[in-house]
């Protein structure tokens, strides 16, 4: 049988789990309310579990104490008996289609922000900052660690009562346990702190108020590092030690490894690894803790796909993996194998959207699944089949918006023509993809040509789609998403033109595409600060070119998330490149063979000038409007969406009337946003369709 | 001159034809003996006009003519024996005499008709030339020759026919030709039948019917029985389980004709090379090395001694011979009664290309047992010879290892259902009313969808049930067909002794090949059980209104594939429809359907054994449905789920018959109970 190792099921505890796949804890950031979970944080596990996920912990950094601030994150909050009725609904919920859910508890000790809320005094063994969260703290006292134990007792209790199969301690990621771990941050000399045994009193206290509180039979796991990876950290080493320390107690029913530390922006990047990581890279740390332990491990960390989930567990490396981003892109990984429809998987592509929205304090979503933590408002992950007529949709653009559009209005029954005036679908994503370490992000393109080809769409490609075209087929619907060109014709001094003989720059999709060259001696200029620019100036270095990359911004890349960020500075750096901040550029002009770049400080207002062999300009995309302005008068709706129903996510009324065709536009045609906010609009707007 | 000669004549045609006979019945009883107890002979006349001439019904135009040919000859050479043999020649029965000859002349012409070859009438592929083609010219032969000669009985003359006196010479000439052609059609109908001529199959037929090895076969008060006769499907029990083997024998299986039981030679002996079951057999189709037609002559070949050089139908595709009717090549394969079978008279691959689908034997006229000599000479294969065909060993192996057919922890039976708490038979001492018998399907992922659907089915019909877990064993079907009955012999004795120590009123599953075994099989090891198929069950339910369906939202038409070991072996035609009714959905039948379903390719380990052939049985069966227009084929078996899958798509969608009631429950149980009502944490008060 394929997939037999995943399938099987396990003992944790007392508590049979049907397959080997988790969806660990994260923070989801949909716990409103002082911390109560909501409708949609039901509904988004519920999904899960209906879509055969064996185990889901829940509640990432879920505080059992009042000081451990929890409305930074919308996290859940177990430091009052008010939640109780709420987990009370999670559980029936997950139960209802087999699955079962525990919850990560913890004091995040020194690890948060103190500037808001209740204004909180963190916490901390040794009262050192920390860097990530630029977080100041006191050095905790005796009489506050016996009332946090005390806390994490009752907040275990909370758990149990909710109806919840179980709870996971965080001892990782930095928290007050691994706090009190770790030398690098405990410097205590009084029973807390300098031994081992004194170092791992704190943990020892909490785990025994724990099982003291919840007794035998309740599921009690701990959540630790592999690895710290600071020189002044705990090593693998270390951690077997502690593991099994805590394993020799009988009280921990199993491990959740996490690899690498995460207190500085670099390690942190390690913890939910991007698309340029391979796959389960800390695996070997994970593996390293089973050998030592006696109870089940899990261990997440890049493990999307059931293939490699299943050869991680033949293998014995670990008892149970953690498919999370698997789950956030696609809820029903599990039927879809149980099925026979791998092929249907829309497989996580690391491009980490999820987690760097959780950093910057937003709900967590996926880059390309709108309907992920959106059940709650009735966007499905499976689309069902209209009732009503089958109508001919007619999209153009083949990017995102387009795909989606096609894809769901498909999915609907419907006849659909998608026209794409490239050689191939993708859209910008082709070209992001070309970036070194970012080729995986053509993955979301993948699965939209499957979906598409299974679904029987008709795509054209190379068809340039105009008015006339559009007529003839007398369609009922047109979506237009036929996105934009660089914005380079913004400044006229930047020496722009069509005619590439004549133009002084050059635009980062030219460098991208290998339509253009990268020169020798490459200046990037970036106004956006996103993925692109960095991408550009990455792709140029790769390709020998000496780079500087300069925004107007505080720094280049100053608008991509905490985990994503850090591995393009590791590839920058490492290649020389140059990044400066706080630049304008004013004029690009010609000498001799060179080109001359002209920047004005933006505080000083003082003139630099670069002397260049290519100037690339990231300034974003201009939308491409004329074909909505050839359709807009015949449309029956004159190209407008209702936006009261485009909110609420159902029916456009104009799909109702009658007269000619429905008129739509989606994504970077309208005005730049992202690839989530293109597949969203398209969902929303043709699942009803 | 006639008058003299004809007496003559006769008698030593009889006395010709009984000792052909006698020297027959020894070749039949060159196998194993069991008592010959003549007086069953009585049972013949019932037998062949109730059971076997319903069968031959089914091709009515065929059935006339058997009437009109062997009636005709039956009662005009009992009339000739009286008028011509011992000479009272009475006008009367002169008269008799004619009529029947007529009417046997009549019907003997209908018998040439369908053997002549004409572009717009080729030749039936399914029928044989040689012998078979000179027997119609024979039967025309007798009779006009029994007809002419019995003329002058009620004063007709030859020369009263042409109104001048006829000369001597001129009537000794005609009655030379007359003499001739009276010999001529003596030799072929007394002669023949005794000394293996065409007409055997009337002498080998009717001692077939009466020591038939399956009496109950005729008995239309078996318990078995279709409950009534309609004009497909025939009487008497559908006897479809596999004789067991004595294991301590001192050969196990066949590996010589005179292994074979004597009432089995007989039974091929009997064969009338009408081609029914070549047309039927999914193996011959689909070009693997097998007609069941050709084996069953081969088998008369081994019991008789010599080569199929004289036979003259289509071979085993593949093979010398051709699958072409009247190519020449055969006589490559020689047999005798004491030598082995396979491989000088028959080819392994020809043994292992049947699916046991029975179709062969539903198709058979002269009630002979194909199924049985199949699994009779894979016996001594496999135990003896130790050649079961690789995936086949191989499926054997992990059956004695693992107790299933994977070579899975036979523990992981129920780990499908880890989330579905379904209730063990262990923990329910006081019985339930339906043990869950889940079968090697709960090892497939495609098939869990089903049990899945089944379980919410019972949940929704609050079904008292259970299953075994991991105690539950394979059934031992593909054992026992493969030809392993040790092995089959023991997972059927470990099932039983399991099973004796559970209470439940019936067991229901939703795998025909274990409701088969388990209700058919079990029984000769001391398991005697009420087995229900899910299709059975669900529509009790259904009768019962313990379940309720909605409409179907959208007009669906869909198609049913009878599972052989449901419908041919279990006569379980009805409940599928009926469940398929309650659904509401259109409904479309294949042109094979019911008893004459075609096999999937999946049964008796073919699918194991996996003989190639010009194309795949389920491609063809798919061909089948598409030809429907029907969306879905509802399916009712894990066999047949998974070889009609593995056809390439685009095709129709397979759906067991449990995944569409599944599908359309009105207010459907959950499927997993409310786990927090139970959990401990909830009735526990917190400290």
């Amino acid at each position: 049988m394929a997939h037999e190792a995943l399938f099987k099921p396990i003992q944790i505890g007392k508590l049979t789990i049907r397959n080997r796949v988790v969806s660990t804890a994260h923070a989801e950031v949909y716990a409103t309310d002082g911390g109560m979970t909501t409708e949609r944080y039901v509904k988004y596990y519920e999904e899960k579990s209906k879509g055969g996920c064996g185990l889901c912990i829940c509640g990432g950094s879920s505080p059992v104490s009042i000081d451990s601030p929890q409305q930074w994150w919308s996290s859940v909050n177990v430091s009052t008996d008010r939640i109780i009725p709420h987990f009370q609904n999670l559980a029936d919920a997950v139960h209802r289609h087999g699955g079962k859910i525990m919850i990560q508890i913890t004091h995040m000790g020194r690890r948060s922000r103190w500037d808001g809320h209740h204004w909180s005094t963190l916490l901390s063994p040794s009262g050192i900052r920390e860097p990530v969260h630029r977080a100041t703290c006191k050095t905790i006292e005796e009489e506050e660690i016996w009332r946090i134990i005390g806390d994490f007792a009752q907040g275990a209790r909370r758990v149990k009562e909710g109806g919840l199969d179980g709870c996971e301690l965080s001892a990782v990621h930095q928290h007050l346990i691994d706090q009190f771990w770790s030398p690098r941050v405990n410097k205590r000399t009084d029973q807390w702190g300098g031994s081992f045994e004194n170092r791992m009193r704190f943990g020892m206290e909490v785990l025994k108020a724990v099982r003291a509180e919840v007794g035998d039979d309740f599921c009690v796991g701990m959540r630790i590092c592999g690895d710290e990876f600071h020189p002044d950290g705990l090593s693998q080493d270390d951690m077997k030690q502690i593991a099994t320390y805590y394993d020799a107690t009988g009280m921990v029913d199993f491990f959740g490894v996490v690899g690498s530390g995460c207190d500085t922006h670099d390690t942190l990047a390690n913890v939910i690894p991007n698309m340029s990581y391979p796959p389960e890279p800390f695996l070997h740390l994970a593996a390293g803790i089973k050998e030592a332990v006696s109870v089940p491990v899990i261990h997440a960390q890049n493990i999307k796909d059931p293939t490699q989930a299943e050869r991680i567990l033949k293998g014995g490396y670990v008892d149970l993996v953690g498919m999370t981003r698997a789950h956030i892109a696609d809820p029903h990984i599990i039927a879809k194998i149980k099925a026979g429809q791998t092929d249907q998987i829309r497989q996580c592509v690391g491009a980490n959207y999820c987690i760097d929205r959780q950093y910057q304090g937003l709900d967590v979503l996926c880059i390309q699944n709108a309907a992920t933590s959106r059940e709650y408002m009735g966007l499905p992950h499976i689309i069902e089949k209209t009732t009503g007529s089958k109508r001919k949709v007619v999209v153009v653009g083949g990017g995102p918006g387009g795909m989606e559009a096609a894809r769901v209005a498909a999915e609907r029954g419907h006849d659909v023509i998608l026209f794409e005036a490239e050689p191939q679908l993708g859209g910008q994503i082709t070209l992001a993809a070309k970036a070194p370490q970012r080729d995986q992000i053509a993955g979301i393109t993948r699965w939209y040509e499957m979906e598409l080809a299974r679904l029987g769409v008709d795509v054209q490609l190379e068809t340039r789609a105009d008015d006339s075209m559009i007529r003839d087929l007398q369609p009922d619907v047109v979506v237009l998403a036929n996105g934009g060109h660089p914005f380079l014709e913004q400044v006229p001094e930047w020496g722009y033109s069509d005619n590439p003989d004549e133009s002084l720059v050059v635009s980062s999709w030219d460098i991208l595409s290998g339509k253009v060259e990268p020169a020798s001696n490459v200046l990037v200029y970036d106004t956006m600060c996103e993925f692109s620019g960095m991408s550009t100036a990455d792709y140029c270095a790769s390709k020998g070119s000496t780079v500087e990359i300069v925004t107007d911004d505080t720094k280049p890349g100053v608008a991509i998330g905490g985990t994503t960020f850090p591995t393009y500075y590791r590839s920058l750096y490492q290649q020389s490149v140059v990044m400066t901040g706080d630049l304008g550029l004013h004029k690009v002009y010609r000498e001799g063979d060179k080109l001359v770049a002209l920047f004005e400080n933006e505080y000083t207002g003082e003139h630099e000038e670069r002397v260049v062999d290519q100037v690339v300009i990231e300034n974003g995309v201009r939308p491409d409007e004329s074909l909505y302005y050839a359709l807009k008068e015949r449309s029956r709706n004159k190209g407008q969406i209702d936006l009261e129903a485009l909110y609420a996510a159902t029916a456009q009324p104009t799909l109702a009337g009658s007269g000619d065709f429905a008129l739509f536009r989606i994504g970077d045609c309208v005005a730049q946003r992202n690839t989530h906010a293109a597949i969203y609009d398209a969902l929303r707007l043709c699942k009803d369709l | 001159m006639l008058q003299t000669l004809l007496p003559i004549l006769i008698f030593a045609a009889l006395a010709l034809g009984a000792a052909g006979a006698v020297r027959r019945i020894r070749l039949w009883r060159q196998g194993q003996r069991t008592p010959m107890v003549w007086r069953r002979l009585l049972l013949m006349p019932r037998r062949y006009l109730n059971d076997l001439h319903h069968i031959v019904a089914r091709d009515k135009a065929m059935a006339h003519t058997h009437v009109a040919t062997a009636g005709g000859f039956v009662a005009a050479m009992a009339l000739a024996l009286v008028v011509h043999g011992f000479g009272w020649r009475n006008p009367i029965l002169g008269g008799l005499l004619l009529a029947a000859s007529a009417v046997m002349f009549v019907g003997a012409l209908a018998v040439n008709r369908r053997r002549l070859n004409s572009p717009t009438r080729p030749f039936p592929r399914k029928l044989s030339r040689g012998p078979w083609q000179r027997l119609s010219k024979s039967l025309i032969a007798y009779s006009l020759g029994m007809f002419l000669v019995s003329l002058p009985i009620v004063g007709f003359t030859p020369g009263n026919l042409v109104g001048v006196a006829p000369t001597v010479l001129g009537g000794g000439v005609l009655a030379i030709v007359l003499a001739a052609v009276l010999v001529w059609g003596l030799l072929e109908m007394l002669v023949g039948m005794g000394w293996g001529g065409p007409m055997k199959h009337a002498f080998a037929g009717s001692f077939h019917l009466a020591f038939h090895r399956r009496p109950e076969r005729f008995d239309d008060n078996h318990p078995d029985a279709s409950p009534k006769k309609t004009h497909d499907v025939h009487r008497g029990s559908r006897s479809t389980a596999l004789f067991p083997l004595d294991l301590t024998a001192k050969t196990l299986g066949v590996e010589k004709p005179a292994d074979f039981q004597w009432e089995q030679l007989l039974g091929f002996d009997a064969c009338v090379q009408c081609g029914r079951c070549q047309s039927v057999c999914p193996a011959y189709a689909a070009g693997q090395p097998l007609n069941p037609k050709k084996l069953i002559q081969d088998m008369v070949v081994g019991m008789a001694g010599g080569s199929d050089a004289r036979y003259a139908g289509s071979g085993h595709p593949q093979q010398a011979g051709g699958i072409d009717v009247g190519k020449p090549g055969f006589g490559h394969h020689r047999g005798g009664p004491s030598d082995a079978i396979v491989p000088q008279l028959v080819e392994a691959q020809t043994l292992w290309a049947c699916t046991t689908c029975r179709a062969c034997v539903e198709e058979c006229p002269m009630m002979i047992e194909h199924v049985d000599a199949i699994v009779d000479m894979r016996r001594f294969i496999t135990l003896e010879r130790g050649e079961t065909p690789e995936k086949g060993a191989a499926a054997i192996d992990n059956l004695i290892a693992t107790d299933n057919p994977g070579g899975l922890d036979n523990a992981s039976r129920l780990d499908w259902a880890a989330d579905l708490e379904i209730p063990r038979i262990q923990d329910r001492p006081e019985g339930v009313d339906v043990l869950l018998w889940l079968g090697d399907g709960a090892f497939d992922m495609r098939n869990q969808r089903t049990l899945r659907s089944l379980v919410k089915i019972l949940r929704a019909g609050g079904v008292d049930f259970a299953v075994l877990g991991e105690e539950e064993r394979d059934s031992g079907d593909v054992a026992r067909r493969l030809g392993d009955e040790a092995t089959f012999q023991r997972l059927a004795e470990r099932n039983i002794a399991t099973l004796s120590r559970y209470r439940f009123a019936r067991i229901v599953t939703a795998d025909p090949h274990s409701f088969h075994v388990l209700g058919r099989e079990y029984g000769a090891f001391g398991g005697d059980y009420v087995v229900r198929h899910h299709s059975t069950f669900i529509a009790e339910l259904f009768d019962g209104g313990r379940i309720s369906v909605a409409a179907p939202a959208q007009a669906e038409t869909v198609t049913y594939h009878d599972p052989c070991y449901l419908g041919r072996y279990n006569g379980e035609f009805a409940a599928p429809r009926q469940v398929l009714a309650a659904l509401g959905v259109d409904v479309v039948e294949m042109e094979r359907s019911g008893y004459r379903s075609r096999c999937c390719g999946g049964g008796g380990g073919a699918a194991l054994s996996d003989v190639p052939g010009r194309a795949r049985i389920p491609d063809m069966r798919m061909e089948d449905v598409r030809t429907t227009g029907a969306t879905t084929v509802a399916v009712a078996c894990p066999q047949c789920t998974a070889m009609l899958e593995g056809v390439v798509e685009p095709r129709p969608r397979i759906l067991d018959l449990a995944e569409l009631v599944a599908e359309a429950l009105v207010e459907p149980a959950p499927a997993v109970p409310e786990t927090s009502t139970s959990s401990p944490s909830r009735e526990e008060e917190p400290a």
